[in-house]
């Protein structure tokens, strides 16, 4: 299936800009089972200087400066993915999550080298005992890790309320905790920080997600949003995606763009403004199959 | 254990009639710098300890005076964070250096030019591939889990592929004799400048002894820096632009990276004088944008770009990350280089030497356990006493803890902490740090210490300054040696094998070397910061002259009544000193017993707005931020004025007022009124001799500029206010009045020669204001402002006027048109209409002047900030 998605985000100032440097993650990332057809960010006003690099986690970011005045600052990401998803995963063939660590090395391999980036504190999310006590239930001992993990996932989903008004960026996790609120990226923090307690490396997925309009009624434009949800990563099976908001494990309709430690790392735009007095903000995000039509915003 | 409880319990000294002054009583327990066999002198020690004592105790002392005099002066400070005094806290020097042999030395300089080079190849393999991970010889978690691994630097690409250009490392020597490392310092290593500070006043105390022992100089070092530091520039190789990056003047450190900036003659600048384009760097000037080569940072890594490091905070440069991608700009050290301070590394650090660099460790860290090992956590749990408890990565901080000085609860909750975060701990065997004589009361006693030397890489190398920081701890049993915790330092004389080299940073006087007439390059923040230096030392002065006047007329009468004029110049002054805090001057009933009352606050309280402390405190705040830019002599008169205020307000004598001694009101509790008309007059000189260093001294380029634009605003605002809150209204008082008002205004003396009648107000006015020879006139103010506008770089200068050129330009016209006759007309309610109109919009006019120049040359120096984000939201 190929899907196109466009995420446009536009600041407003009530004084002019005169110098604005960001960091985009607004470019999806190939998977193995997605494929980046292609990928392009809009700029406007016109960037004076603008670099593509490669992070640490392998995501494509862009530099931009803009150093002309200006009082508005509009970016539109986008991007066209091909979705291969694999059969689904037997989470029961898993092996047990508390089961010695049977690695090899060292030399150690790759993926176990890159699971390490993942195992813990990161900025946004610190591994203690309240979160592994929090997940204790579902990991009792010789259980299956991707079953557990599931089943985590949908303990959040059944014991957290979807709040957009509970929290911000930079809300703890202990709060996040105590007060079951938030948004996907507070349960998607939680869930790492539950794991990473108990010794698995999970990370922070951006993407997208693909919603489905009532039955007769057409597609509104510009509802969607960026969304967030994690990766667990299991010997053998290397990562797994899990999305504690929706209760699912991703496969056919979640685009992703970049993975980190954490939101820290992944956010899909930075920036640092010199002037600009006031400013506010608004996102719109679509995504579509391919063959349908996209209507101008 | 390490220190015993009962230190006060000394050996047998020295010998006094063997050595003259020197009674050492060193301690019972550990070594000894200077003494072995609890009486006998070592032979590096042996030259100098002879000296001291053909010297004698008094020329000792009195020289010992004379270096402490400089120290003050010269305000050498080290800033203690959450201490009361602040940004005051002197430099505190023994004058008994540490004395080390050629062959210790030799040791020592292997050790850390080994060290630096292992540190700079682990940065390369833990910032790169990272094998030393992957092949099992560090634990995972000390990388991953280390909040000092800074992913945003992960393969960054770096100029000469050097990490680490600057590193030193704090030594203490055990029981044995043997060095062990304490800490490593490899982000942006303080203290080579107070080395080198220490240096120049124990030279300067001690010259015949210094010369005698064949101390080796520091100056080479220096040389390696600049030369290493100028190697790294990726273009203009030849004449690199090079800036010393500082956190701020209130950085623990400011005055030494001031005073490096200097000595090494980098311009010193903050974030926020850097700005990032074009993915380069570039410092704002008053001319303009000049590229940045080469910064050389003594900012923390994470603080160094605010959009890809530490959000939280605007010390750096955003973008900075980007330009250093880029090739642009050379970092040194290289961002994220702060990763290898961490104590986590010690244990797995003899495997990496060898993995490394095939060689073993020289200078090993004292024994360290990492706590994230399940051994050596078990370890560490079970042997608390012997061990100092630190933080296991750099990037997280606290104090040492030494369990065995905790209770049993203190000690429990510390096992809980460690227990719950193993990784963040290490656990280090307590060293039995060895002693050093110390000056204090007089005496000589054994303190601890420790040794910071510093390594500086260089083309092809390393160099080693030949000395360092000694510090010392504070008392004979502390095992804590902290310049943060009130310890003490000395001098580090590294004694030569053969013939000291005669080196020195400055240049051969033959050396030929190209013209120039330095111009523009000047910082925003520091033209900004003079202007505002101007205005502050001529408000200080105004407020000088104007008590002066005021406690004059009240010291030369018998009585209050004797003076009619008093309660329109104390109004004068009230509204001078007008704060928002404060009711506003046309609602106080009687003058007199406000000013009884104000007094004090107004001389001595730092809180109170337009107090002479309060103003005095502002001039010296500024002058400490553009202390690279002023001279020292200039610096010091600025100080003395500072200095003898605030001693003076906290002498509590001063405040007391023997009760036959009052005048005036009854009961009123105030200084002597002689008493602060001779401090006045203090002030008064001090700031003429600072004037006159301005003028004789300071060379004519943007910085005078902004310096003398200042003092005019001000001292045109000063005039205007007086003139309005005196001469507006008729008053019968008028001749003493006029009298007192050419005194204010310093110009008595020309009114006199050049009208032998009595004070008469037409002329007095229009010597005050439109004679444009009179140096105190408002028309030498603006006329004296027009040439400095005039004279100022300007970007984009179109044919007409600029704005602040416009608004001086009519200010100056209008003064020269005055009619003084009109001017001086008296109404019949007994006011000067057109008089008072006129100052009123010189008081208007003024700041939008300010603002103009503001906007015109001070307007980059706008604060960053972040965008506001976007959080994630589910699907409908």
């Amino acid at each position: 299936m190929i899907l196109r998605s466009r995420h446009k985000t536009t600041y407003c100032y009530s004084d002019p800009v005169s110098l604005c440097h960001n960091l985009l993650h607004l470019t999806t990332r190939n998977t193995h089972s997605q494929f980046c057809l292609s990928s392009q960010v809009q700029i406007d006003p016109e960037p004076a200087a603008q670099v593509e690099r490669m992070d640490c986690f392998g995501n494509s970011t862009v530099f931009v400066t803009i150093q002309s005045p200006h009082k508005q600052l509009e970016f539109t990401a986008i991007n066209l993915v091909e979705l291969t998803p694999g059969p689904p995963i037997d989470l029961s063939q898993s092996p047990a999550w508390d089961l010695p660590r049977g690695q090899t090395g060292p030399p150690y391999d790759a993926a176990t080298m890159e699971s390490w980036q993942f195992l813990y504190d990161s900025p946004y999310v610190s591994r203690d005992a309240e979160l592994a006590n929090y997940a204790a239930d579902c990991f009792p001992p010789g259980r299956p890790l991707l079953q557990a993990v599931m089943d985590l996932t949908s303990r959040i989903h059944s014991e957290f309320a979807y709040d957009p008004k509970a929290t911000t960026v930079a809300t703890p996790l202990k709060h996040v905790l105590d007060s079951r609120r938030g948004v996907c990226q507070d349960f998607a923090h939680l869930q790492i920080g539950c794991l990473r307690s108990l010794g698995i490396p999970a990370r922070y997925v951006s993407g997208y997600l693909l919603t489905t309009p009532p039955p007769g009624q057409p597609r509104l434009v510009g509802i969607d949003a960026s969304h967030a949800w994690i990766s667990a990563y299991c010997p053998r099976f290397g990562w797994v995606d899990f999305d504690p908001t929706n209760n699912i494990i991703p496969s056919d309709r979640h685009v992703v763009l970049a993975w980190g430690r954490d939101y820290y790392d992944v956010s899909p735009i930075k920036g640092v403004i010199l002037g600009g007095g006031k400013h506010s903000v608004s996102v719109s995000v679509d995504l579509v199959e391919n063959d349908e039509f996209l209507q101008p915003i | 254990m390490s220190f015993p409880a009962d230190t006060h319990q000394t050996q047998s000294s020295v010998d006094e009639t063997e050595c003259g002054w020197w009674q050492y009583p060193v301690l019972a327990e550990g070594l000894d710098e200077a003494v072995y066999d609890s009486d006998e002198l070592r032979d590096s020690w042996k030259p100098f300890v002879g000296a001291l004592n053909s010297l004698g105790k008094d020329r000792l002392e009195r020289r010992w005076r004379d270096a402490q005099a400089l120290i003050r002066q010269n305000g050498v400070t080290y800033n203690v964070y959450g201490d009361p005094r602040g940004m005051e806290r002197p430099w505190q020097l023994d004058p008994i250096p540490l004395l080390l042999s050629a062959v210790e030395w030799d040791l020592i300089e292997r050790g850390l030019t080994q060290r630096a080079r292992v540190f700079d190849l682990l940065l390369a393999d833990l910032y790169g591939p990272q094998r030393l991970v992957n092949e099992g010889k560090l634990p995972p978690e000390v990388l991953f889990g280390n909040p000092g691994y800074l992913r945003a630097c992960h393969g960054l690409r770096l100029p000469g592929d050097r990490y680490l250009h600057f590193y030193a490392a704090d030594l203490g020597r055990c029981s044995d004799g043997s060095y062990k490392v304490l800490g490593d310092r490899a982000q942006a290593p303080s203290g080579a400048g107070y080395a080198l500070q220490n240096r120049l006043v124990l030279a300067r105390m001690w010259p015949d002894v210094f010369r005698e022992c064949g101390v080796q100089r520091l100056a080479r070092y220096f040389q390696s820096v600049r030369e290493g530091l100028q190697a790294l520039a990726p273009h203009n190789r030849d004449t690199p632009s090079i800036v010393l990056l500082t956190p701020g003047p209130y950085n623990e450190t400011y005055f030494e990276q001031a005073f490096l900036a200097r000595y090494l003659g980098y311009t010193l600048v903050e974030g926020a004088d850097l700005t990032v384009r074009d993915n380069r760097v570039y410092l704002k000037q008053l001319g303009g944008l000049q590229q940045v080569d080469v910064i050389f940072r003594r900012l923390d890594d994470d603080y160094c770009d605010p959009l890809e490091l530490r959000e939280d905070s605007f010390l750096g440069v955003p973008g900075l990350l980007q330009a250093v991608s880029s090739g642009n700009v050379a970092v040194a050290n290289s961002l994220g280089s702060g990763l290898v301070e961490s104590a986590a590394f010690y244990p797995f650090l003899p495997e990496i030497c060898r993995s490394l660099l095939g060689e073993e460790l020289i200078l090993n860290a004292a024994q360290t356990w990492w706590c994230g090992d399940p051994q050596s956590r078990q370890h560490v749990l079970q042997n608390l006493s012997n061990l100092v408890i630190k933080p296991a990565f750099s990037g997280k901080r606290f104090d040492a803890i030494f369990p065995e000085f905790l209770s049993s609860s203190q000690r429990s909750r510390l096992i809980e902490r460690v227990q719950a975060r193993p990784s963040d701990y290490v656990g280090q065997e307590r060293i039995s740090l060895s002693t050093v004589p110390v000056l204090t009361d007089g005496k000589l006693r054994p303190r601890r210490h420790s040794l910071r030397v510093y390594v500086a890489g260089r083309p092809g190398g390393y160099a080693v300054m030949p000395g360092g920081l000694t510090r010392t701890s504070n008392a004979d049993t502390s095992p804590i040696v902290s310049m943060q915790q009130g310890g003490g330092s000395k001098d580090t004389w590294v004694l030569a094998s053969g013939v000291v080299s005669p080196f020195s940073l400055l240049p051969p006087a033959d050396q030929s070397v190209e013209l120039s007439r330095a111009g523009s390059d000047l910082p925003s923040r520091i033209a900004d910061n003079l202007f505002w230096m101007g205005r502050y030392v001529e408000r200080a002065e105004g407020l000088f002259r104007l008590l002066r006047v005021v406690i004059e007329r009240m010291t030369e009468q018998t009585g209050y009544g004797d003076v009619p004029e008093l309660p329109i110049l104390l109004r004068a002054l009230a509204h001078a000193v007008h704060s928002e805090s404060e009711p506003p001057p046309s609602e106080i009933k009687d003058p007199i017993e406000w000013f009884e009352a104000s007094l004090v606050p107004l001389l001595f309280d730092p809180e109170r707005d337009c107090s002479v402390a309060n103003t005095l405190g502002a001039v010296q705040r500024i002058a400490s931020m553009v202390r690279d830019r002023i001279s020292l002599d200039l610096w010091r008169t600025l100080r003395k004025l500072h200095l003898s205020m605030r001693d003076t307000g906290e002498d509590r004598s001063f405040r007391t007022l023997q009760p036959d001694e009052k005048q005036g009101v009854e009961g009123a509790s105030r200084p002597n009124l002689n008493d602060v008309l001779e401090q006045l007059n203090d002030g008064i000189s001090t700031l003429a001799a600072f004037s006159g260093l301005v003028a004789e001294n300071m060379t004519r380029g943007p910085g005078w500029t902004f310096l003398d634009m200042g003092r005019r605003v001000e001292r045109t605002y000063n005039l205007a206010h007086l003139l309005k809150n005196t001469l507006c209204k008729k008053s019968v008082a008028e001749s003493r009045l006029l009298e007192d008002v050419l005194s204010i205004a310093d110009s008595s003396m020309t009114y006199r020669r050049r009208y032998l009648a009595g004070l008469v107000t037409a002329p007095v006015i229009d010597l005050l204001l439109v004679d444009e020879s009179n140096p105190r006139s408002m028309a030498f103010q603006i006329s004296a402002l027009m040439l400095s506008l005039d004279s100022l770089p300007r970007e984009n200068s179109g044919p007409g006027r600029s704005p602040e050129q416009r608004i001086a330009l009519s200010l100056l016209t209008d003064l020269r048109l005055l009619e003084i006759d009109r001017l001086t007309h008296v109404d019949e309610t007994g006011r000067r209409a057109k008089f008072e109109e006129f100052l009123t919009r010189i008081v208007a006019d003024l700041p939008a002047l300010s603002n103009a120049l503001a906007g015109r040359f001070f307007n980059h120096l706008q604060v960053s900030r972040h965008l506001a984000r976007s959080t994630g939201q589910p699907p409908q």
